[in-house]
C-alpha cells in the first residue's frame, strides 16, 4: 500500500519533467475523435427515479477499440458509479454480454462504431429485471439451466477406464459444447421476452440438446420428456433472433429444430 | 479509505499470532475501536430472502423490442403471424357472418358488392388480400423447410429470407392483376 | 424519446409487478407477502439454487400437437395450388376439405397467439374466456365455411368470382 502511495507521489512530482511532456505531447499528436455513448442507468438506492440513458462523450482516440474498453474508460475517468460486469475481456467468460445499438453482444467483443456523428446506445440485456445500471438478474436463467440437468448421465460407466466415443459422435456436440452461458441469445429471443419463467430459451435448450446428442449419456429419453409439453420448448417458433445474435457463431436455433424433429419421430 | 484500513488490520492480525502478549493486547485494542465502522448481522435463510425479495420488487424490467435492432428474422416472424392472424379473422368474420346472416353474405350478394366499387378500390382491395396471402404462404414453405432440418444456417435464413420477400413482391403483383 | 421508450417496453411487466405489490398490498397483515410468487415477476420460486420445473410431460400437448400443426400446414400446400387450377363445383370435396383445414390452421394459429400473450398463469380471468371465445368462434366459422360450401356456390369459386368481379 505505502509504496503505491509512494509512487503515486513520485509520479505526481514528475508530471512538469521534460520526459513526461513529450510523451504526453506524442500521445496527442493524434486528433481527437469525440463520439457520445448513452447508456442505461438506473439505481437501486433511488428506485422510485424512473430508468434514463445518460450521455457520455469521449475520445475515440484515447480508447481501446472495443465498447468494454469504453466502458472502463468512462468508470474509471467520468464515472465511477457506472455499474457493469465484466472479466475476462476476451469473449469466453460471457459477464459482458448487453444490448449495443440494439444487439444483444459481448461488450469486450464488440468493435466501437467509429462514426463520431452516430451515437451508440447500450442497454442492458432486454427484458430482465434490472439489478443495477447494465446489470441483469440472472437468476432465473440459471436456474433453468440447472433444471435441464447438465451433466453427463450414465447407468452403466465402464467398469475401468473412460468413456469411449467414436469421432462422429464426438463431432455431434461441436457447435453446442462451447455456449459461454452468456444469455445474448435467450435475451433476443422474444418468445423468451414473454413467456420466459416457463419456456427455457435458446440457450438452456441447445445445451439441453448437448446431453441429448451425447452418444455417452444413456437418460436421453428422460431429457426429451422433460420438454413433452406446449410451455419448456414449443413456445420456440423458429424466429432465428438467437442464431444471429450469438457472439460465439453457435447456432441455438438449429439445435432446437432438431430437438423437434427428434421428438417428431419417435 | 475503509479497505486500506481494513487491509492493515487483516496483516496486523496475521503478525498478532506470533507477537508477544504485551503487543497483541494492543491490537486487539485497535481491532475493537474499526470494528465500529463494520456491523454485520447474522441473518436466517429465510430473512435474507426476505430482503432479496422486497429488493426484488423495486427492480425495472429493462427495455425490449422498442430498442433491438430492426432484423429480418424476427420481423419475418412477427409478420408471418400478423398476415396469417388478419387472413384467418377474415375467414373467421365471412364464416360466422354467413352463418348468422346467409340471405346478406351469400355469393351473389358479395360479388354484386365487389363489382359495384370503383376500379381503384378494387386494385387496393385485392393488393391488400394478394399480399399478406402471399407473405404468408411462401413463408410458411420456409418454416416447413426448417422444421424438416434443412436451411438452417444463419447464411440460409438471410438466403431463404430475402428470396420470400423477392417471392413476394412478385406473387402479390401477379395476384392484384389477376382477373 | 429514449425515456419514453423504456417507460412503454416496461408496461408488460409493470402489470406482474402491480399484481404482486396488489396482492401484498391485500394481504400486508401477512409478514411474508412480498415473497409471493407471481408468474413473470421478478420473485422466483425456490431459493437460487433451486431448479425451475416443469409442466407435467403430454406428449399430445408436444410433440404430437406439433407434428399435427405441420402435417396440415403442409397438406394446405398441394391443397390450395389445386384451388387455383379447379373450381370448387367441378370438386365439392376439395372445398369441404380446403374449408376444414383452413379453419383448423387459424385454429391453431391462434391458440398459439393465446398461448405465447395470454396464458392463464398470468391471466387467470382473460384467458379462459378468449380460450372459450376462440373455441366457440371455431365451431361457428367451421359450421358456417360447411354451410357456406354445402348451400351456396364454395370458397374457392367465391374467392375467383370476387377476384374477377
Amino acid at each position: 500500500m505505502q509504496s503505491i502511495a509512494l509512487a503515486k507521489q513520485a509520479l505526481r512530482a514528475s508530471a512538469p519533467s521534460k520526459i513526461f511532456a513529450r510523451s504526453l505531447a506524442t500521445a496527442t499528436q493524434k486528433p481527437v475523435l469525440l463520439k457520445e455513448f448513452k447508456i442505461y442507468r438506473w439505481n437501486p438506492d433511488q428506485p422510485e427515479e424512473k430508468p434514463k440513458l445518460q450521455s457520455y462523450t469521449i475520445d475515440l482516440n484515447q480508447t481501446g477499440p472495443m465498447i468494454l474498453d469504453a466502458l472502463i474508460k468512462i468508470k474509471n475517468e467520468m464515472d465511477p458509479t457506472l455499474t457493469f460486469r465484466r472479466s475476462c475481456r476476451e469473449g469466453i467468460c460471457g459477464s459482458c454480454a448487453m444490448n449495443i445499438d440494439g444487439q444483444n453482444t459481448l461488450a469486450c467483443l464488440c468493435r466501437i462504431d467509429r462514426s463520431p456523428t452516430k451515437n451508440t446506445k447500450v442497454y442492458p440485456l432486454p427484458h430482465m429485471y434490472i439489478v443495477k445500471d447494465l446489470v441483469p438478474d440472472m437468476t432465473q436463467f440459471y436456474k433453468q439451466y440447472k433444471s435441464i440437468q447438465p451433466w453427463l448421465q450414465n447407468d452403466n460407466p465402464p467398469t475401468q477406464g473412460e468413456f469411449l466415443q467414436s469421432i462422429d459422435d464426438r463431432k455431434k456436440l461441436d457447435g453446442l459444447y462451447e455456449c459461454i452461458l452468456c444469455a445474448c441469445c435467450s435475451t433476443s429471443c422474444p418468445s423468451y421476452w414473454w413467456n420466459q419463467d416457463e419456456y427455457l430459451g435458446p440457450a438452456t435448450l441447445m445445451q439441453a440438446y448437448r446431453w441429448i446428442a451425447d452418444s455417452r449419456d444413456t437418460h436421453t429419453e428422460e431429457r426429451k420428456d422433460r420438454l413433452q409439453n406446449d410451455m419448456s420448448m414449443y413456445r420456440c417458433h423458429t424466429i432465428f433472433n438467437c442464431s444471429r445474435t450469438c457472439p460465439k457463431g453457435l447456432n441455438p436455433a438449429a439445435a432446437i429444430a432438431k430437438i423437434k424433429l427428434e421428438l417428431a419421430v419417435e | 479509505m475503509m479497505s486500506t484500513r481494513a487491509l492493515g488490520l487483516s496483516s496486523a492480525l496475521r503478525t498478532v499470532a506470533f507477537a508477544p502478549r504485551t503487543l497483541r493486547n494492543q491490537v486487539v485494542l485497535r481491532n475493537g475501536i474499526s470494528r465500529r465502522f463494520v456491523q454485520t448481522e447474522s441473518l436466517t435463510p429465510t430473512a435474507n430472502i426476505d430482503i432479496l425479495n422486497k429488493q426484488r420488487l423495486k427492480r425495472p424490467s429493462s427495455p425490449h423490442f422498442t430498442i433491438y435492432q430492426p432484423q429480418l428474422t424476427w420481423i419475418a416472424s412477427i409478420a408471418n403471424r400478423v398476415t396469417g392472424a388478419g387472413l384467418s379473422v377474415l375467414l373467421y368474420g365471412f364464416s360466422i357472418a354467413y352463418l348468422i346472416a346467409p340471405g346478406t353474405f351469400d355469393s351473389v350478394h358479395v360479388v354484386d358488392f365487389v363489382h359495384g366499387l370503383p376500379e381503384a378500390v378494387k386494385y387496393a382491395g385485392k393488393f391488400i388480400l394478394a399480399a399478406p396471402f402471399s407473405f404468408h404462404a411462401i413463408n410458411g414453405l420456409r418454416h416447413l423447410a426448417w422444421d424438416t432440418g434443412k436451411f438452417l444456417s444463419v447464411k440460409s435464413v438471410y438466403g431463404t429470407g430475402y428470396a420470400v420477400l423477392g417471392a413476394t413482391a412478385v406473387s402479390t403483383a401477379f395476384l392484384t392483376f389477376l382477373k | 424519446m429514449s425515456a419514453g421508450l423504456i417507460l412503454r417496453s416496461n408496461v408488460s411487466r409493470a402489470i406482474a409487478r402491480r399484481a404482486a405489490l396488489r396482492s401484498s398490498f391485500q394481504a400486508r397483515n401477512v409478514s411474508q407477502d412480498h415473497n409471493k410468487y407471481v408468474p413473470g415477476g421478478p420473485v422466483y420460486q425456490g431459493t437460487v439454487n433451486d431448479a425451475t420445473t416443469f409442466p407435467p410431460a403430454s406428449r399430445v400437448h408436444g410433440s404430437y400437437h406439433w407434428s399435427f400443426e405441420r402435417l396440415l400446414s403442409a397438406a394446405l400446400v398441394p391443397m390450395t395450388a389445386a384451388a387455383f387450377v379447379t373450381t370448387g363445383s367441378n370438386y365439392p370435396v376439395l372445398d369441404g376439405l380446403l374449408g376444414l383445414s383452413l379453419v383448423m390452421h387459424s385454429h391453431f394459429g391462434f391458440d398459439q397467439v393465446l398461448l405465447d400473450y395470454v396464458h392463464k398463469r398470468k391471466f387467470p380471468v382473460i384467458a379462459p374466456i378468449a380460450n372459450w371465445t376462440l373455441r366457440a368462434a371455431t365451431v361457428g366459422a367451421l359450421v358456417g365455411v360447411y354451410q357456406f360450401n354445402t348451400n351456396d356456390i364454395g370458397l374457392t369459386e367465391l374467392i375467383a368470382k370476387v377476384w374477377g368481379a
